[in-house]
C-alpha cells in the first residue's frame, strides 16, 4: 500500500469512518499513524479526563468533530455530585487557541457555561452542530449566544439538560439570515417560548427536518408550526392538558395529514389522549414512537394508537401500557428493533394488575424477529420466560431488565434468576450490553465470564454473593469496557486480582460495595496509569491523612478509568483521587 | 458498623424460599437507601429504580395529581329508615350543589343541607374520625378528602 502517495491512502482512508477502524489503521505503520492522525476528522472521547485537549489537538489537527463525555452513567441517577466535575471549558478554549475548525460539538453529562457557549460561539466560523445530552450549567443565555453567531448552524439538538431558563429572547437571537437549520430540539426548556419568533424561525427553515418544542407550545402554534413544515420528519410536541376542542382538533389533524415525512414522534408530556389520536392519519408512516412521558394516556388509548403503527421499528413506552398492550406490539410491530418500557407507579400505591409482568416480554418476544434492544422494566420475571425470550431472540445486542424490586426471586419458583440470564448470554451471542436485576447469585456472573463474549458494558445492582463473581467477569468478558456496580458484596480481593485489566477497560465504578480505601489506595499505587476517584459527600474528608483504622472503612463510591494525563486538577472537595 | 452480609438475604448454596419479614429487611434501612427495603417500608429513593430525573420528575406530579384528583372516590349513601343503600363516586360532582341534586334525583325528594326541621332532607355526612357533620360546611376539595360516608335525616316529627 505505500507504493501509492500519500494522497491516495488519505483517500482510501476517507472510506474508513468506525472510530475502531481508524484506530486500528493508525496502529499498522507510522506512515499510516501519520496520514491516519492527520486526515481524522471525527475523534470519540468517551471519558473526558483520559486525555487532554492538548493532546488532542496535537494528534488529529484537522478535527472537524468532537465527542465528550463526562460523568459516569450513574450520575443519571443522583449517584453522582453535581460539582464532580467534566467540565468543557478547557477543551473549548484549547481548540479555540489552536484555531481548530471545529464544526460539530457532541457532548454528554459534561458541564457546560453560558461562557463556554458564549466562546465556543464566538471561535469557529464554520460551526454547524451542538448536540448536548443530560449536560447541566447553562442558560438559555448561552444558547442566545449560539443562535446569534453561528451563522451556520444546522443544528440545535438539546436532550434532557438541565437548563435555567431565563425567559430571555433566546429565540429571537437567530438572525434573519439564518435559513440553513435542519434540526431544532428544545424540549427540555422549561420556560416560556416566543411563539412568534418559533414560527418566523421555522417558516424561514425549509431544510428544518426535526423540530422538538418544550411543554410551553400549545396546540394552535403547533398547528401553525406544522402548517409551516409540512417537510417534518421528526416532530416532538409539547403539553396539551385539556381536550382540545372540535375547530382545534380538526386545524391540527389536517396539518399532520400534509406532513407525510413524518416518521418519528415524541414529546406528549401531560397530554390528553385526544391529542394522540390526530396523529392517525400518519401513524402507519411512524418509524419511531417516544410516549415515555405521556403518563396521562392510558393503556387502552395507547394500545388503540399503536395498533396502526405497522412499520415502528423504535418504541419507547410506559408499563401502563400492560401485557395486554405488548401483546398489541408484538401482533403489530413486525419490524420492532428497540423497545423500552419504563415503570410509571414508582410507590407501588396503584398495586395494580395492569402493568407490565413476564409475560408481554415473551410476547414481545416471540413477535418481533428484528429486534436487538430492549429495556424493560417490571414487577416480576421468571427463568422461564426469560429462557423462552432467549430461544425466541438470540439477536439481542443490548439486554436490560429491570425488576423494579431489588433481590427479586422468581415469582413462582423462589429461585433465583441465574438460569434465565445465563440462558440469555448463552443465546446472545453478539451481546455488548447487559443490565441484570432480580435476585442473583455468583454463578449468573459465572455464565456471564463464560459466554458473553462480545459484551462491552455490565451494570449490575444488588447481586452476587462474594467476589467471585465480579472475578468471573473480570477474568471472563474479554471485551468489558465499562462495569458498573452498585450494593453488591465485591470487595478487595476482587478488585485487586488483575489490576493490569483496567488498561483495557474504559472504567469502573462500584457503589455500596465492600471495597475498603485501603484497598483503593493499593490499587492506586499498583496502577499509576489509573485515576482511582473515591467520591464522599458526607464529612470534611481528607482521606490521604487517614490513620491505619480507617483504611478498613468501606469506600461510599469509587470509580477508576485509565488516562494518560494522570489525575485532574479540577475536582471538588468531595472527590479524593488516591 | 458491623460488617454483616446484608445484601443477600439468600445464601449461595441453597435457595432459602423464605422471604425475611419486613422487620429483617428493615434493619438494612440504616445502610441507608441503597438498600431500599420491601414494599411498605420502602422509602421514594431518589436513585432506584435506575430512571433519568426528566422522568422521575414527570412520574412525581403525575403522583401528586392523582392523589388530588382520585379517579374514583365511592361513598355509601343511606336515607334513614331505608334498609339499603347507594353508592355514589363523589368524583363525579363538581360541587355540592350538583351532589344535591344527583340525590334528590336518586332518592326521589328534596335533598338540603342546613339544619334538621321538619319539612326537609338534610344531608349529613360522617367524617375520617367517625363523627357526623353537616354537609355544606367545608370548602368541596376539603370535603372529598375527609368523607367516609353520607346519611340523608328524615324530617323531624314533633
Amino acid at each position: 500500500m505505500n507504493y501509492f502517495p500519500d494522497e491516495v491512502i488519505e483517500h482510501i482512508f476517507d472510506f474508513i469512518s468506525s472510530h475502531k477502524d481508524r484506530n486500528s489503521i493508525s496502529l499498522v505503520s507510522k506512515s499510516w499513524h501519520k496520514i491516519e492522525r492527520c486526515s481524522r476528522k471525527r475523534v470519540f472521547i468517551g471519558n473526558c479526563y483520559a486525555i487532554n485537549p492538548e493532546r488532542l489537538i496535537e494528534r488529529f489537527p484537522s478535527l472537524r468533530s468532537l465527542t465528550l463525555k463526562g460523568k459516569p452513567h450513574f450520575a443519571d441517577f443522583n449517584l453522582v455530585p453535581h460539582e464532580w466535575g467534566g467540565f468543557v471549558h478547557p477543551w473549548i478554549v484549547a481548540l479555540a487557541k489552536a484555531r481548530v475548525g471545529l464544526q460539530e460539538l457532541r457532548l454528554k453529562r459534561m458541564v457546560v457555561s453560558d461562557e463556554s457557549l458564549e466562546l465556543l460561539s464566538r471561535s469557529f466560523a464554520s460551526f454547524k452542530s451542538l448536540v448536548l445530552v443530560s449536560c447541566e450549567g447553562f442558560t438559555t443565555d448561552g444558547l442566545a449566544s449560539v443562535a446569534a453567531n453561528c451563522r451556520h448552524l444546522r443544528e440545535l439538538d438539546l436532550q434532557e439538560n438541565e437548563i435555567e431558563d431565563h425567559r430571555g429572547q433566546w429565540l429571537n437571537c437567530f438572525p434573519e439570515s439564518s435559513t440553513a437549520l435542519t434540526s431544532l430540539n428544545f424540549s427540555c426548556l422549561k420556560g416560556e417560548t416566543n411563539l412568534a419568533a418559533l414560527e418566523r424561525l421555522v417558516a424561514r427553515s425549509p431544510n428544518l427536518e426535526s423540530l422538538k418544542v418544550n411543554r410551553a407550545v400549545p396546540l394552535d402554534a403547533l398547528t401553525r408550526l406544522m402548517s409551516c413544515a409540512p417537510q417534518l420528519v421528526d416532530l416532538g410536541v409539547g403539553s396539551y392538558e385539556n381536550e382540545p376542542d372540535q375547530e382545534s382538533f380538526m386545524k391540527l389533524m389536517a396539518a399532520i395529514k400534509k406532513c407525510t415525512e413524518l416518521r418519528s414522534l415524541s414529546g406528549f408530556s401531560e397530554v390528553a389522549p385526544l391529542c394522540l389520536s390526530a396523529f392517525y392519519p400518519i401513524c402507519q408512516n411512524l418509524t419511531s414512537l417516544n410516549l415515555s412521558y405521556a403518563a396521562e394516556i392510558q393503556g387502552n388509548h395507547l394500545i388503540r394508537f399503536i395498533q396502526f403503527c405497522k412499520r415502528l421499528q423504535r418504541l419507547w413506552i410506559l408499563d401502563s401500557i400492560g401485557d395486554k398492550g405488548l401483546e398489541v406490539v408484538a401482533s403489530t410491530c413486525k419490524e420492532l428493533q428497540e423497545l423500552r418500557v419504563f415503570p410509571s407507579d414508582l410507590h407501588d400505591e396503584e398495586d395494580n394488575d395492569t402493568a407490565v409482568t413476564e409475560i408481554g416480554l415473551v410476547a414481545i418476544s416471540a413477535g418481533c424477529p428484528k429486534l436487538h434492544s430492549i429495556l424493560y422494566f417490571c414487577k416480576q420475571m421468571t427463568n422461564a420466560a426469560l429462557i423462552t425470550v432467549a430461544k425466541n431472540c438470540p439477536n439481542f445486542i443490548r439486554f436490560r431488565l429491570c425488576i423494579l424490586e431489588p433481590n427479586k426471586p422468581d415469582h413462582t419458583t423462589s429461585q433465583s434468576l441465574d438460569e434465565g440470564f445465563g440462558a440469555i448470554v448463552q443465546a446472545c451471542k453478539g451481546l455488548r450490553r447487559l443490565s441484570v436485576s432480580g435476585l442473583l447469585t455468583d454463578k449468573v456472573f459465572l455464565y456471564i465470564g463464560m459466554y458473553a463474549e462480545q459484551l462491552e458494558m455490565l451494570s449490575i445492582a444488588f447481586a452476587g454473593d462474594t467476589d467471585k463473581g465480579m472475578l468471573y467477569v473480570l477474568n471472563g468478558c474479554k471485551k468489558m469496557r465499562k462495569l458498573e456496580i452498585r450494593d453488591s458484596p465485591f470487595g478487595n480481593a476482587a478488585l485487586l486480582a488483575d489490576v493490569d485489566k483496567y488498561r483495557t477497560m474504559r472504567s469502573l465504578w462500584m457503589s455500596s460495595c465492600e471495597v475498603t480505601l485501603g484497598g483503593c489506595k493499593r490499587l492506586a499505587r499498583n496502577a499509576p496509569w489509573l485515576n482511582v476517584e473515591i467520591i464522599n459527600e458526607n464529612e470534611n474528608n481528607d482521606l490521604m491523612e487517614r490513620n491505619e483504622e480507617d483504611e478498613r472503612e468501606k469506600v461510599d463510591r469509587l470509580y477508576l478509568y485509565r488516562t494518560v494525563v494522570g489525575a485532574r486538577k479540577d475536582a471538588p472537595p468531595c472527590v479524593t483521587i488516591l | 458498623m458491623e460488617n454483616s452480609n446484608s445484601y443477600s438475604p439468600y445464601s449461595s448454596s441453597s435457595v432459602d424460599s423464605t422471604k425475611p419479614s419486613p422487620s429483617e429487611s428493615s434493619v438494612n434501612l440504616s445502610l441507608s437507601l441503597t438498600f431500599p427495603s420491601t414494599s411498605s417500608q420502602r422509602e421514594t429513593s431518589q436513585d432506584w429504580p435506575p430512571i433519568k430525573p426528566r422522568l422521575r420528575d414527570t412520574l412525581k406530579s403525575l403522583c401528586l395529581r392523582q392523589r388530588r384528583y382520585n379517579t374514583a372516590l365511592f361513598v355509601k349513601v343511606y336515607m334513614e329508615g331505608v334498609p339499603i343503600g347507594r353508592k355514589l363516586d363523589l368524583s363525579t360532582f363538581s360541587g355540592y350543589e350538583s351532589l344535591l341534586e344527583n340525590l334528590s334525583h336518586m332518592f326521589d325528594t328534596s335533598v338540603i343541607c342546613g339544619n334538621r326541621d321538619r319539612k326537609h332532607h338534610v344531608l349529613t355526612y360522617q367524617d375520617k374520625d367517625g363523627d357526623w357533620m353537616m354537609v355544606g360546611d367545608i370548602p368541596w376539595d376539603m370535603f372529598l378528602e375527609t368523607v367516609r360516608r353520607l346519611k340523608i335525616t328524615r324530617p323531624e316529627r314533633c
